[in-house]
């Protein structure tokens, strides 16, 4: 069975682990609201923000760009920070930037590496723990959506995505209604049909 | 107005140069709007009003007061804006801020130039007046605050309870008159961005635009305007808008009177 | 305030002036996500209270004094509208009353958010009171715990707030407005579900020596009827979802 929980309600004895929960005399609970699956003892967010981690690709705005470092904002507590020396590509502010995590320290601070700059395009914010969702499994929802509307889209691990090309106000009507349905079973032939349904209207 | 709210409306500036508004929106196309009156049943008068995203509530208060030395036999109106921290992380707890000040008094001068409240009605006794306060209080910023804001008040006063004084007392509660008000005002605020000129602009569009114009009036003439911002408008644009603003008030003073008592 | 000269009988036959039964509630109906902007939202109509709550963050601290290197911060503000009284317009600048209600809500949220997730962080509370009747602040803190599990704050349990008084030698559930201005005590508590911890205690009047055993067994008896209705608000949304789709 799953079922949707608030912070505070016991998960079960034999605690699943993650970031997500705590453990109180031997006892589970959920500090954010998710999904707990009992047969699995598995737990999924649906609301909660984003850790950083190595790796994790980041869409993200130039908000100061100075000769050896630029500061990035990834509309979260944590800052990017891009050093000259990981990258030869030169930042001003107000650009958009995809890049992925190099390493993150206690400071909010994430070092970001192999910046690329993105022109132009639509801008949105989604919730972070939405995205493993909006990617699909090996990425094949983003690129159903892709396909469907010829838009180039970027997702980024901190919830913000970048659309640009082809029908991007389908292609954002689509990322937001996963963002909304993630946690249904479904979804996937939903979103094809809405995107088919779509192309066909114009 | 932060940088990545620059960023992110710059997405508009591309829409515009293909002549497209978010959600396949008409330049001169209000978003959908929602009024619900007697919000707060505690005040004399309340509505709470949407523009899209824009959720603005206002509430009047009638309280005794002194007239002022000018007008001894005539009541006071005073309108006054809360930009509440929750609506937008933009704003900020304290002090008004001068964006604040700026919305309070274009939707006031909209109020008393057309003569909705009828001042000399509240005159009491001699060095006794009512005096009518309009707080306009924003939960969720998503622009064109000056004609949502515009609605709410109008819809509040529209449907405002006169407490009577008795015996020394203010008396709220109980079978009561309507506050006396003889005409309706409106405002249609529109958004100029590069040389395109649109009708209710939302937060994305206010974030990247060069110039706003306010434009109140009520059946028979404008009663207040407001440029703001840098960017310029010509006196042909401003013309055209004028014209415009008289057709679209049309549509709202109709949403104004279909609300019910 | 009040004059008791003018004081009502507060309790008829076991009934009190609005109807209700010595340990009955108002009416509660609790909203989530109700704005936009917000990270977090709520909207609580309890009785004739009307308080909206939102929580922002967790963002880097400013001004950069404010940030604590080892955990998070917490800000907040409970205000009350100038409309928000069936009496006289008031203000809507900060009173001594309405800090020190910010003050005793901040700290029931710092008890149960894990703050050290988010070292130079902040978390902003907003609790709006748009209309008020009474048990303001304990609608307030429940409805700023929706609020923040909306927003995704970490915590380790869902705090509920609500206030018993005494009316002569009879303890009420519940107090509006009428019947805090001429009561005997008003003891509000803020109060963890999981496992009864109090949170926030206040009190003013006069309770007996003995007495605050029954005052808590009323707060828990009634809190529980209150934690459900946050938890529903908080999962009707998700599970309204499910069932138009399936996933249950």
């Amino acid at each position: 069975m799953r079922k949707i929980v608030v912070p505070g309600e016991l998960l079960s004895d034999k605690s699943p682990r993650g970031k997500d929960i705590i453990i109180e005399n031997g006892k589970a609970y959920a500090t954010v609201m998710g999904v707990y699956d009992d047969q699995k003892n598995s737990f999924v967010p649906l609301e909660g923000p984003w850790y950083p981690q190595s790796d994790d690709l980041v869409i993200g705005i130039v908000e100061e760009a100075k000769l050896t470092t630029s500061i990035v904002d990834m509309n979260s507590l944590y800052k990017g920070l891009l050093i000259s020396k990981y990258s030869d590509t030169n930042m001003e502010s107000g650009d958009i930037v995809e890049a992925i995590v190099r390493d993150v320290d206690e400071t909010r601070t994430a070092v970001l590496q192999r910046p690329r700059k993105l022109f132009g395009g639509k801008i949105i914010d989604v919730k972070p723990t939405k995205v493993h969702r909006i990617l699909g499994r090996e990425d094949t929802m983003i690129r159903q959506i892709e396909q469907s509307t010829g838009a180039t889209i970027k997702i980024g691990m901190n919830g913000r995505i970048w659309i640009k090309g082809g029908d991007v106000a389908l292609a954002s009507k689509a990322i937001l209604q996963i963002e909304e349905e993630a946690h249904t079973s479904g979804l996937t032939e939903r979103i094809n049909k809405m995107l088919t349904e779509g192309k066909n209207n114009k | 107005m932060t940088r990545v709210d620059m960023v992110k409306g710059a997405y508009i500036l591309e829409m515009l140069s293909s002549n497209v508004r978010e959600e396949q929106r008409g330049f001169k196309d209000y978003r959908k709007i929602r009024i619900d009156k007697d919000f707060i049943p505690h005040a004399e008068g309340s509505a709470k009003v949407k523009i899209g995203e824009t959720d603005v509530l206002v509430g009047v208060k009638l309280g005794l007061d002194k007239p002022m030395p000018d007008k001894p036999e005539e009541g006071n109106l005073m309108v006054t804006a809360e930009l509440l921290p929750l609506a937008s992380t933009n704003y900020e707890a304290g002090p008004p801020s001068p964006e604040s000040i700026e919305f309070a008094r274009v939707v006031d001068r909209g109020i008393r130039a057309a003569g909705i409240v009828d001042t000399k009605s509240l005159f009491i006794e001699e060095e006794k007046v009512w005096t009518v306060f309009v707080d306009m209080y924003v939960l969720n910023y998503d622009g064109n605050l000056f004609d949502a804001g515009t609605l709410a008040c109008m819809a509040a006063l529209m449907h405002t309870k006169m407490p009577r004084y008795e015996d020394e007392n203010v008396i709220r509660e109980g079978n009561l008159s309507r506050l006396k008000f003889g005409n309706v005002v409106t405002s249609c605020t529109s958004a100029k961005i590069r040389n395109k000129i649109l009708l209710d602009p939302n937060g994305l569009e206010e974030s990247v635009m060069d110039a706003r114009l306010t434009i109140a009036n009520d059946e028979g003439a404008v009663r207040a305007m407001q440029k703001g911002l840098k960017g310029a408008f010509t006196a042909k644009e401003v013309d055209s808008l004028i014209e415009e603003a008289f057709e679209k008030s049309k549509e709202l003073r109709n949403i104004l009177n279909n609300i019910g008592d | 305030m009040s004059n008791p000269a003018n004081k009502p009988e507060l309790i008829v036959n076991g009934k009190r002036l609005d109807g209700r039964g010595l340990d009955e509630l108002r009416p509660i109906k609790i909203t989530s996500s109700v704005l936009k902007n917000a990270a977090g939202s709520s909207f609580i109509e309890w009785g004739n209270n009307k308080i909206m709550a939102a929580v922002n963050g967790p963002r880097e601290a400013l001004p950069k004094h404010t940030q604590d290197p080892d955990k998070a911060v917490i800000k907040c503000r409970y205000s009350m509208s100038p409309f928000s009284s069936i009496e006289e317009h008031g203000s809507s600048r900060p009173s001594r009353r309405s800090q020190e209600i910010s003050k005793v809500i901040r700290e029931v949220f710092e008890n149960v958010a894990m703050l050290d997730y988010f070292p130079g962080g902040e978390i902003e509370i907003f609790v709006e009171v748009l209309q008020s009747d009474g048990g303001t602040r304990a609608a307030g803190i429940t409805a700023a715990s929706v609020a923040m599990a909306d927003a995704g704050i970490p915590m380790r349990d869902l705090p509920y707030a609500l206030s018993v008084g005494r009316v002569g030698d009879t303890l009420i559930t519940d107090m509006n407005k009428i019947e805090d201005n001429y009561s005997d005590a008003d003891i509000p508590m803020a109060v963890c579900p999981r496992n009864d911890e109090i949170l926030l205690l206040q009190m003013d009047g006069t309770l007996k020596r003995g007495e605050f055993g029954q005052v808590f067994e009323k707060i828990k008896n009634a809190g529980k009827v209150i934690s459900k209705l946050q938890t529903d608000a908080l999962k009707e949304p998700y599970i309204n979802i499910m069932k138009k789709y399936g996933g249950l």
